[in-house]
């Protein structure tokens, strides 16, 4: 499919910014905290669709790495999901917890970056 | 009905039941969540003119009897609130003061009316600003002090309290990502963790449920009210003690109590007005599994259906993973 221009996250990032500098300024109480979080919202959708993608790969790698065999990061998941809640990996176990670490680290990035300072 | 017709018979109940005339004023509605609508007024009793808070739960929804999650719920309808507040006043808690609760015989809503506490709820302007400074360095202990009141509450004076233990807690929250289908696992992981590090023998008391910055009226000496008590239920009092550490409800301040104090503090004047020693791990696990409840939480706001959709709501849904985050800095020693 050819890609429309401009991108998408231009489009979003466009659309931030007037809700930030023009709108937000002229309102007050309700709807000016209902605009920050619209707003907020956009510059969420926007990153995960600058970096998901490459998050997805390295999380997939992770994965296999983890449970010794191909599948997608749904299936995956699920699988680890379910060994955690069996016990298959202790709680301790380094390399089940470098990879939650990271997909938090990752998700976080996307959904809430300043948390990551706090 | 009307909001005349509405102040109207107000009015005449605010008469009968806490004194005449009873005239209205200032009438504005405050906040209207899922649970209850709270109202703000003023109103002459004799000579004097009074600050009152009204308080409107919503009708408790007919049983559903295909919801698995409804067993887990212990939440308080009713009048059951308001009778809870009059059991703290007489502990020695500072609660909002019951002044009337209103029945159907009323012509108004089913509620009740307390006084209204000026002061500040909003954490932030508490955090930050210069007239909070003395009240920011004693808040930490009398959050100890206060809850070990709460935890003096006679059960039997508040026998509609429902007691939901941590196990069972485990329980909900992992049903409740299982119905939603949530493959995640950081929260698969601390709902093990929880498993494995449950309480052993806790005490049984009143657990107020949302204990925390945020439903605390701060004045500049200090606490002035502990607010919204729908959350209350029996159960292991170390429950309280870990929520009011939990890292969402610091509002970025740096300290571990609310971001204004330290845990020590916290601790040892629980101990000094309970006689009950705490243990401060005990009280990591509440804190610890604190964070899964926050997760399973913005899960729950965040999944409502297209119908109910709100974008407030759904972005708390992108919060899950701050709590998880949360989680293991706390368990891994970084908090």
């Amino acid at each position: 499919m050819p890609k429309s221009m401009p991108e998408a996250t231009l489009l979003l990032r466009a659309a931030a910014k007037y809700l930030e500098n023009e709108l937000l300024p002229t309102l007050d109480g309700y709807h000016r905290f209902k605009t920050r979080v619209t707003a907020n919202a956009l510059h969420i959708v926007s990153r995960e669709l600058m970096m998901r993608a490459a998050q997805e790969v390295e999380e997939r790698k992770r994965l296999v790495d983890l449970l010794g065999h191909e599948g997608s990061v749904q299936e995956l998941s699920g699988e680890l999901c379910e060994k955690i809640r069996g016990g298959a990996f202790s709680l301790d176990d380094p390399r089940l917890r470098e990879h939650i670490r990271e997909s938090l680290h990752h998700a976080l990035e996307i959904n809430n970056p300043k948390w990551l300072t706090r | 009905m009307s909001n005349d017709d509405f102040v109207a018979r107000l009015q005449a109940a605010v008469a009968r039941h806490i004194g005449a005339p009873g005239t209205v004023h200032n009438f504005q509605r405050l906040t209207g969540g899922a649970n209850k609508t709270t109202y703000s007024f003023d109103a002459d009793i004799g000579a004097k003119r009074e600050p009152f808070i009204l308080q409107v739960p919503a009708p408790a929804p007919p049983p559903d009897e295909n919801d698995p999650l409804a067993e887990y719920s212990v939440r308080i309808s009713g009048d059951q609130d308001a009778r809870l507040m009059i059991a703290a006043v007489k502990a020695g808690v500072p609660a909002p003061r019951v002044r009337a609760i209103f029945s159907e015989a009323d012509g108004v809503d089913v509620g009740w009316v307390t006084e209204r506490i000026e002061g500040e709820t909003l954490m932030p302007r508490v955090l930050r600003e210069e007239r909070y400074a003395s009240a920011r360095k004693i808040m930490a202990a009398q959050c100890g002090e206060i809850l070990a009141r709460i935890h003096k509450i006679d059960l039997a004076e508040v026998p509609f309290l429902k007691y939901l233990s941590a196990a069972r807690q485990i329980e909900s929250y992992q049903m409740t990502a299982d119905l939603l289908g949530l493959k995640l696992p950081a929260l698969e992981l601390t709902l093990r963790w929880a498993k494995e590090n449950l309480p052993v023998n806790p005490r049984h008391t009143v657990v107020h449920g949302d204990y925390r910055a945020g439903n605390f009226i701060v004045g500049d000496e200090g606490i002035r009210c502990i607010l919204d008590w729908e959350g209350a239920q029996a159960g292991d009092p170390m429950q309280d003690m870990g929520w009011v550490c939990v890292k969402t409800w610091r509002f970025g301040g740096r300290g571990p109590v609310g971001g204004f104090g330290r845990r020590e503090d916290l601790f040892w004047a629980y101990e000094k007005a309970s006689g009950h020693q705490v243990d401060p791990l005990h009280v990591r696990f509440w804190e610890a599994f604190g964070s899964t409840r926050w997760a399973i939480a913005s899960l729950r706001l965040g999944t409502r259906g297209i119908e109910e959709v709100d974008i407030e709501r759904s972005a708390i849904g992108r919060r899950i993973e701050e709590p998880l985050w949360d989680f293991l800095g706390l368990v891994e020693g970084r908090d």
